[in-house]
């Protein structure tokens, strides 16, 4: 049997402007299996942040369903919602949306307070994903005092620190220039060779070729 | 989780001091009046009560209605009588009284003039300032001696000492009396003051001063751990039953202290009322600041959203944080309205009694405020939409 992590079975999302209806995604079924690496590539206004915000179950569908770790997230309630977003995704994005006014730890243990985690095993959780990504020496600074590579890997070092099911990538180098761009890129090959599942979500095409699979995305519809 | 709201709280507020004082200082105010009000109304109680204690808390005084003097119960058996029937009274003095002219040569004076047993001086811990009260002998031998309010001294004897000269009382016809002692003077309450009497024995009153057996008043002392109030009620009760309520008249100044209590209760709860509106208007300015601080933090409310917190969360978060503003104004208020109540108490020569009450009120008033007016905001940014929120600029 085939481990799923990722389930769309037929899904729409239409948003309703005014008199029209604009179909955002359109009838969409894929699946993505467990320590893939996928790239889900279209161009602006394709679909491709629809289907990432109902991936990470930031939104949910117009019809249609979506199985994440095998649950079924259609008719989940917000408070339902938000605990699979914590338990099984990990978000990166492009414009790192680290807290301000936190540390990097803190901003690394947030996710863990919410899961209910007890202070100490907190601390030590964050600690060990932020030697993972690199940056241990700089757990005490705030954001403002890293650097765009290091705030980006402080924001992946939130995203694991639960151990989700998918790390789930928004355009994650596009703040950066490409040498720094790489090496983030390079941290997610090597997430993914630990068996992590990763899904890159970008228009740009030359990074999106770097995944091993991809899914491309036009007017709502996957390309084939 | 609590704690980490706390910290994000404070953390909020060191980011925008000046929005964050200007947004406490209603609570502040409306906490630091009420607090002021309700100490400053215990202390002018306190020092009502203080001012009538000197009056003799522990006095209750009955006068017979005129009807009642000859005939009924009023006799010289009713001390025993009362002692008897009544738990908690130590002693029952007759007494009578009326106003008489006073002459000492070219000097003239209208007193009141009390017919008292001689250990009344040591039941109303009388002091002198010259002499001592009279003897139980003076008393059984009608002798002409009088004890002098410290006015009447004053006035009869301006350069003299008093104590072995002679007054002279007028009723009917002119008798001269023995200064035996003059009476410490007392701050007059409620007509309490005995600056103003003379004092002679109960018998040489009845027998050659005014030539009657009536009794005008009972004093009455009430034994020591007993109740002022509850005694005197029980007074009440017992007499009503005899002689009706019309029967007689009763004085206490603990049944005026009462009064004079509730009074400046009242006073004061009314007061701290309409200063319980400022902190309304004060919850109005937490609330204004905590909308301020969600659409400023519309992102951060997003990203929360994102990495796993439910609604309950962010409204947790933010109802924490205008709890932890008004709490913070509550306990900056408590200091403002102390230091307040110090300063007026101290100009009013009142001695200061902080009204704890008054403190765990406000406190709590200010947490509901914080509760009342954080809530909206609070469930205003539980229910941001996450997508909308983080691409919030």
């Amino acid at each position: 049997m085939i481990d799923h992590v990722i389930t769309l079975g037929n899904v729409s999302r239409y948003y309703v402007m005014g008199e029209f209806i604009v179909k955002a995604l359109d009838g969409v079924s894929v699946t993505i299996k467990r320590g893939e690496f996928t790239s889900i590539m279209g161009p602006s206004g394709s679909g491709k942040t629809t289907m990432m915000n109902l991936i990470g179950c930031l939104d949910t569908p117009t019809s249609g369903q979506i199985l994440i770790d095998g649950e079924d997230t259609s008719g989940m309630n917000e408070a339902e919602l938000a605990f699979i977003r914590n338990q099984k995704v990990g978000f990166v994005f492009q414009q790192f949306n680290l807290l301000g006014k936190l540390t990097a730890l803190d901003n690394v243990i947030t996710p863990l307070l919410y899961a209910g985690f007890k202070p100490r095993e907190r601390k030590r959780m964050a600690i060990e994903a932020l030697e993972r990504v690199g940056l241990a020496d700089r757990m005490y600074h705030r954001p403002n005092e890293l650097s765009g590579g290091q705030k980006q890997r402080v924001a992946i070092a939130r995203a694991l620190v639960n151990n989700p099911s998918i790390l789930l990538a928004d355009e994650p180098t596009g703040a950066l220039d490409s040498r720094t761009g790489n090496q983030i890129m390079e941290l997610f090959d090597e997430l993914n060779s630990e068996g992590r599942t990763v899904i890159l979500v970008t228009h740009d095409r030359e990074l999106g070729l770097k995944a091993k699979r991809r899914i491309y995305i036009r007017d709502g519809k996957i390309e084939v | 989780m609590v704690i980490e709201n706390i910290k994000l709280a404070f953390n909020a507020m060191r980011g925008n001091k000046m929005r964050t004082a200007l947004s406490l200082l209603g609570i502040v105010i409306g906490v630091a009046s009420v607090v002021a009000i309700l100490t400053i109304g215990e202390s002018a109680s306190q020092s009502i009560k203080d001012a009538i204690a000197i009056g003799g808390l522990d006095m209750v005084t009955i006068y017979p209605s005129s009807g009642q003097r000859n005939t009924g119960i009023f006799n010289e058996e009713f001390s025993s009588m009362l002692r008897r029937d009544v738990e908690g009274i130590d002693v029952v003095l007759p007494q009578n009284s009326s106003i008489a002219r006073i002459r000492v040569g070219q000097e003239a004076a209208d007193a009141s003039v009390v017919g008292v047993l001689s250990d009344y001086g040591d039941a109303l811990n009388l002091e002198y300032a010259q002499g001592s009260f009279f003897e139980a002998m003076d008393n059984i031998n009608r002798r002409q001696v009088a004890v002098l309010g410290s006015s009447i001294a004053d006035t009869l004897f301006p350069d003299q000492e008093a104590v072995g000269q002679y007054i002279s009382l007028f009723r009917n016809q002119a008798k001269n009396y023995l200064v035996v002692g003059v009476l410490e003077s007392k701050d007059p309450t409620f007509n309490l003051s005995y600056d103003n009497s003379v004092f002679i024995p109960y018998n040489t009153y009845g027998q050659r001063f005014v030539r009657s057996t009536n009794v005008g008043a009972f004093v009455v002392k009430v034994t020591d751990g007993f109740d002022t109030i509850a005694v005197s009620d029980k007074i009440t009760e017992y007499l009503d039953d005899i002689v009706g309520t019309d029967g007689y008249a009763l004085f206490s100044p603990a049944s005026l202290a009462e009064m004079a209590d509730q009074i400046t209760g009242t006073f004061s709860t009314f007061l701290a009322l309409i200063a319980a509106i400022s902190l309304v208007v004060g919850g109005i300015g937490i609330m204004n600041i905590m909308l301020v601080s969600v659409a400023e933090r519309t992102r951060e409310i997003g990203v929360r959203k994102a990495i796993g917190a439910s609604p309950a969360v962010i409204r947790g978060q933010f109802l924490i944080e205008a709890l932890t503003l008004t709490i913070l104004g509550g306990f900056l208020g408590i200091v403002l309205g102390s230091l307040l109540s110090f300063a007026v108490t101290n100009l009013m020569d009142w001695s200061l009694h902080l009204s704890y009450a008054s403190f765990i009120l406000a406190l709590g008033f200010s947490m509901f405020v914080g509760v009342f007016f954080g809530w909206y905001p609070a469930v205003k940014a539980s229910k941001l939409d996450p997508i909308e929120a983080l691409n919030h600029e």
